[in-house]
């Protein structure tokens, strides 16, 4: 494995942005060191190359990418991985509001608690949060899938058209257009592959006490004939 | 946007309250590059009695005279210093005596009657310093590094609503009860309607902006009793608007975030200190942690000595 090493002291994230894309096309890791929750860290990061922030990343940390695997270890600020196409963003601390806004796919992991509106208008990917969630997570929701092991604060899936919350812990209060349902037998497949994926191990009954936040009506604002009509 | 801060020493000895701020506050100049503030509390040793002025003269012949005759006729000031400023202006900074905390607003308004004389504020127990510039440059004109206390709240402004000059950067303050002060990132929406009744209970306004209604709103709170935890929860059920803000009083701080959590707010504690502002990145300049919380909308956390 070739690696490569950026020290962010001193620099703009201008000029760490320009060095993590020139050393993402010839090397297999970069690892960033002293980030000092520096905004916008590897936004626009296409290269499937393997970024490792060693510290605290600042508002949108891997914004915009396509198939970058980034590995925060300490915490994140406001909106990671915001409209990312593919790839995956793992915070090993905990991260601010609006995790994982707007993404078209890939996985966002943040293995403590994360602030409000987690998931805000996502089209599809995932989101896994290891402790909880805060104020409308899933706000807007058209797709993909969050997981909370942790407790969901007020308004959970405020306006949400498509996708699924899953939630092992409380629910405070669903937002307009979402209801709660019990998993079956195939979600429960589903998290377990997911979650040991991701190094979450919880024992099997565990399973049993996952929630499932999903909306009411596919078209509750804009008329009540077929979702595709 | 600005950028907030606020940091208390738990064990209420003296600390470098003005350096741990401007490394906070520098951490976050990205956030504000307009004006930066600071309130720094418990460092100041007064007598009882005392209080110091901070006041914003001109650079014209005969002014700095006046300010003096006038503060004279009503108290002799007992100690006196220049700073100086940019755009031809001084802050002249002097320590006088008053028979009750009740006649310092009185003073304070007839020196404002000078022209191109502003008070910037009257203390007791805190050291406001704020100007207008970058964060680096207001510390080294007035050496924060050297400004000692127990805790403090600092601000650096990026002016969306009113005009830049030294009064309207924040901190501001309340003369409704001692030593109140407030920095803020945001707008309060329903100003009129929080103004309003305060008005008429007799509390005076200076401005049209928003922080000092939040101030005034706080310290009249305060002066009924509340609690420092209680005014501020009673604060985001009054208050509309995005909003966060935190308060300084003689004994601790607390921040207060609006309800649909539209601004920024994080803060940390460790057994020696806690510390909260607009992000993470200026907590760090004061503790080394990993426990970052995130203040959820609506929420609101205090710390007092």
């Amino acid at each position: 494995m070739k690696e490569f090493e950026i020290d962010v002291n001193h620099k703009t994230p201008r000029e760490v942005n320009r060095a993590i894309k020139e050393a993402a096309t010839e090397y297999d890791r970069v690892t960033v060191k002293n980030p000092n929750a520096m905004h916008y860290l590897a936004a626009g990061l296409t290269e499937p190359v393997e970024l490792v922030i060693n510290g605290s990343a600042g508002y949108f940390v891997g914004t915009m990418i396509h198939g970058a695997k980034i590995h925060i270890t300490e915490n994140a600020g406001w909106f990671p991985a915001d409209n990312m196409t593919d790839g995956e963003v793992i915070v090993d601390g905990s991260a601010g509001d609006g995790v994982g806004q707007g993404i078209y796919g890939g996985t966002v992991v943040v293995r403590k608690d994360v602030g409000s509106r987690t998931g805000e208008i996502m089209k599809n990917g995932t989101i896994i949060v290891g402790g909880s969630s805060g104020f409308m997570s899933g706000l807007f929701m058209m797709g993909g899938r969050i997981v909370v092991l942790g407790d969901i604060s007020e308004d959970a899936g405020e306006s949400i058209i498509r996708g699924v919350i899953y939630v092992l812990g409380n629910i405070k209060s669903l937002g307009k257009n979402a209801k709660v349902k019990k998993v079956n037998e195939e979600d429960k497949k589903e998290l377990k592959e997911l979650l040991t994926k991701y190094e979450f191990d919880l024992e099997d009954e565990k399973y049993d006490d996952f929630k499932k936040i999903v909306p009411r009506s596919k078209r509750p604002f804009y008329g009540k004939k077929s979702e595709e009509g | 946007m600005c950028g907030i801060a606020g940091v208390v020493f738990k064990d209420k000895k003296l600390h470098p309250v003005g350096d741990a701020l401007t490394k906070m506050l520098d951490a976050l100049q990205h956030r504000g590059p307009d004006s930066a503030g600071f309130a720094i509390y418990g460092g100041l040793g007064l007598e009882e009695n005392e209080y110091l002025l901070n006041i914003e003269v001109k650079e014209k012949p005969g002014l700095l005279e006046a300010v003096k005759s006038t503060v004279n006729t009503v108290t002799p000031i007992k100690s006196e210093e220049i700073i100086p400023s940019v755009e031809n202006y001084i802050i002249y900074r002097c320590k006088i005596a008053l028979k009750s905390f009740g006649a310092l607003k009185p003073l304070i308004m007839e020196i404002d009657k000078i022209e191109d004389v502003m008070v910037l504020n009257g203390a007791h127990s805190f050291e406001m310093i704020k100007d207008v510039g970058l964060v680096k440059d207001i510390a080294a004109r007035y050496d924060t590094s050297s400004k000692m206390g127990t805790h403090g709240i600092g601000h650096t402004r990026f002016s969306t609503e009113s005009i830049v000059d030294r009064y309207h950067a924040h901190p501001f303050q309340s003369y409704i009860i001692p030593d109140i002060t407030v920095v803020h990132n945001g707008q309060i929406t329903n100003y009129w309607k929080i103004r309003d009744p305060l008005e008429r209970k007799g509390h005076i306004f200076e401005t049209n902006n928003d922080t000092e209604c939040i101030v005034h709103y706080m310290a009249d709170k305060l002066s009924e009793g509340y609690k420092l935890e209680e005014a501020l929860e009673q604060s985001v059920k009054d208050m509309d608007g995005p909003f966060s803000y935190i308060v300084g009083t003689p004994n601790g701080v607390g921040i207060a975030k609006d309800q649909l959590g539209l601004r920024p707010g994080v803060m940390a504690e460790n057994d020696d200190v806690f510390a909260i502002a607009s992000e993470e990145v200026s907590l760090r300049e004061v503790m080394d942690t990993h426990n970052v919380e995130q203040i959820a909308p609506g929420e609101t956390r205090a710390y007092t000595i």
